[in-house]
């Protein structure tokens, strides 16, 4: 499902090289449910990026269901795009639309039919307990109904790959247990996950395969 | 994705506001005045081809040819270059048509002792001949007819109003080329803001997979809907300027240049004249395209 070999990946700001990724290559098989780790900067997001060719890799090769990701042309990359569903770190909510607009926006520029749209946005709403909240703008929402809200928005499409950067970001522990069981519920209905969090503690309770990013390098991968 | 498209576009017309009417207003401005010049020089270009026309050249003769001479005469002045047709017109001929046109006066042309008008060959010039110069060189063979005593016509005013016709013509497309700059870079200004405001949508749409199309598409959209819009309005100027100006122009027209109505544009004219205003827009929309990161 997702491959990735010595990769490495080195940001240029200007003259200064930023190295964000050294050498990371592990497999990851379909149906699985991977936790990705590591301190505030060790380059979870950055290798989460590399995935859905948000950015290219320096060096080393990424396959990601099946596509060489690097190789990809433009249509091919919007293609990908569609078959992974991803909750970005900064949950990127539309300000000036609903909860509602914001997973229905999702379906019609990826070209769902206008009947379907919703009854599939209020079944995502529904699967992250959200669908009260539907008229309300993001600004109106708690941390918690945020995180959930661009959930259900990377879900609303059934892809085969889910990516969630941080879902539990500020979250309480109550909280972010919540939104952890939905994920396994996702998980269990047979998609294929991969959570990056830097909460270690957060990361054991979840038993689950965890690899560890330290300063860019994968310094673990175990369970 | 059709219906997506159309809302994207409008919704992006309403945030692009004032400087989407301004465009609006431009392109209105540029294809009134390209409308304005064209309509006038449609109307000359009509009179210039009526006169071309009626372009003859009289040869008047020495003297009365015998009914004999004539067939051999006239052949030969057909066989001149640049004759397309030639009429003889008898000295009695002449006369005939002089009492017509004087009508109740007519008797004094019976007072006469005897007919003073010559008789003479009315010929028509093909194309070529129209020209001021093939005027002048088939005046200059028609004088060289040994009857020919006194040869009168030209084509010169004729061409004087082509040549207006020209540059009213060149002005139209000089003032409209230079308004319609101004509205594709108005167009390409409120594309950019379109662009600035809606870069979270352009985000989530690229980031979520969305086709090129649907990102792409409403910009084109909401340009070609301003220069559709401002070519609307500028065709209804047009058609209420015709309305109030014809009665004004045409017995003008009647007098000077013999043309007694002045056309509003052909309904191809029009379609022209739309598509030159959604041309517009979606050039300007599609200028915007490059300049901010949607790529
Ligand atoms: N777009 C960028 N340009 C330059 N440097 C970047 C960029 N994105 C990330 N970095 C740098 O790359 C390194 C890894 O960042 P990354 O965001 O991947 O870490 P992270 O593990 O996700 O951290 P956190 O847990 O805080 O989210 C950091 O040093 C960061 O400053
Ligand atoms: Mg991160």
């Amino acid at each position: 499902m997702i491959e990735l070999h010595r990769v490495s990946k080195v940001y240029e700001v200007g003259p200064v090289k930023v190295p964000a990724l050294t050498d990371v290559s592990f497999h990851l098989g379909k149906g699985e449910f991977v936790v990705l780790t590591g301190p505030s900067g060790a380059g979870k997001t950055s290798l989460l990026r590399l995935l859905y060719r948000e950015e290219l890799p320096t060096e080393g090769d990424i396959e990601v269901l099946g596509q060489p990701v690097t190789e990809l042309s433009r249509a091919k990359v919007q293609t990908l795009r569609r078959s992974i569903g991803v909750v970005f770190q900064d949950a990127k909510l539309l300000p000036g639309r609903t909860v509602y607009e914001n997973i229905a926006f999702v379906l019609r520029v990826t070209g769902t039919a206008r009947r379907e749209i919703t009854a599939r946005a209020f079944d995502a709403l529904r699967a992250v307990g959200l669908s009260s909240r539907a008229q309300a703008y993001p600004a109106q929402l708690s941390l918690g109904e945020a995180q959930r809200a661009a959930l259900a928005r990377a879900i609303v499409r059934q892809q085969p790959l889910l990516i969630a950067d941080e879902p539990t970001g500020n979250l309480d522990d109550a909280m972010a247990a919540e939104v952890l069981a939905i994920i396994k519920d996702i998980w269990t209905s047979g998609t294929t996950v991969i959570l990056a969090t830097h909460q270690a503690r957060l990361a054991r309770t979840l038993r689950r395969r965890t690899l560890m990013l330290e300063a860019g390098r994968l310094v673990k991968d175990e369970g | 994705m059709l219906g997506f498209v159309v809302g994207e576009a409008l919704r992006d017309l309403r945030r692009a506001g004032r400087v989407a009417v301004s465009a609006v207003v431009l392109i209105t401005l540029s294809l009134v005045a390209l409308g304005v010049f064209w309509v006038l020089s449609f109307n000359l270009g009509r009179a210039v081809a009526e006169w071309r026309d009626r372009v003859r050249i009289i040869v008047y003769l020495k003297r009365e040819p015998s009914p004999a001479e004539v067939p051999a005469l006239m052949q030969r002045v057909r066989a001149l270059p640049d004759v397309a047709g030639a009429r003889y017109v008898a000295k009695a001929e002449a006369l005939a048509s002089l009492k017509r046109v004087l009508g109740k006066d007519a008797g004094v042309a019976d007072q006469l002792p005897s007919n003073p008008l010559p008789a003479s060959i009315e010929v028509t010039p093909t194309a070529a001949g129209a020209t001021p110069d093939g005027a002048g060189a088939l005046i200059q063979r028609l004088a060289a007819l040994p009857e020919a005593d006194e040869v009168a016509g030209g084509a010169e005013w004729v061409e004087r109003l082509s040549h207006w016709q020209r540059l009213l013509a060149t002005i139209g497309l000089g003032i409209g080329a230079t308004l319609a700059l101004a509205a594709i870079l108005t167009v390409t200004t409120s594309t950019t803001l379109v662009l600035h405001a809606r870069r979270h949508e352009t985000e989530i749409m690229r980031l979520v997979g969305a086709p090129e199309a649907a990102i792409r598409l409403p910009l084109l959209l909401q340009g070609l809907v301003q220069g559709l819009l401002g070519a609307l309005l500028a065709l209804l100027a047009l058609a209420v300027g015709h309305h109030l100006a014809a009665p004004w122009l045409e017995p003008l027209m009647s007098l000077t240049i013999g043309v007694p109505r002045l056309e509003f544009l052909t309904p191809p004219g029009m379609v022209t004249l739309l598509a030159a205003g959604a041309g517009l827009g979606a050039f300007g929309g599609w200028l915007a395209r490059g300049r901010r990161g949607l790529a």
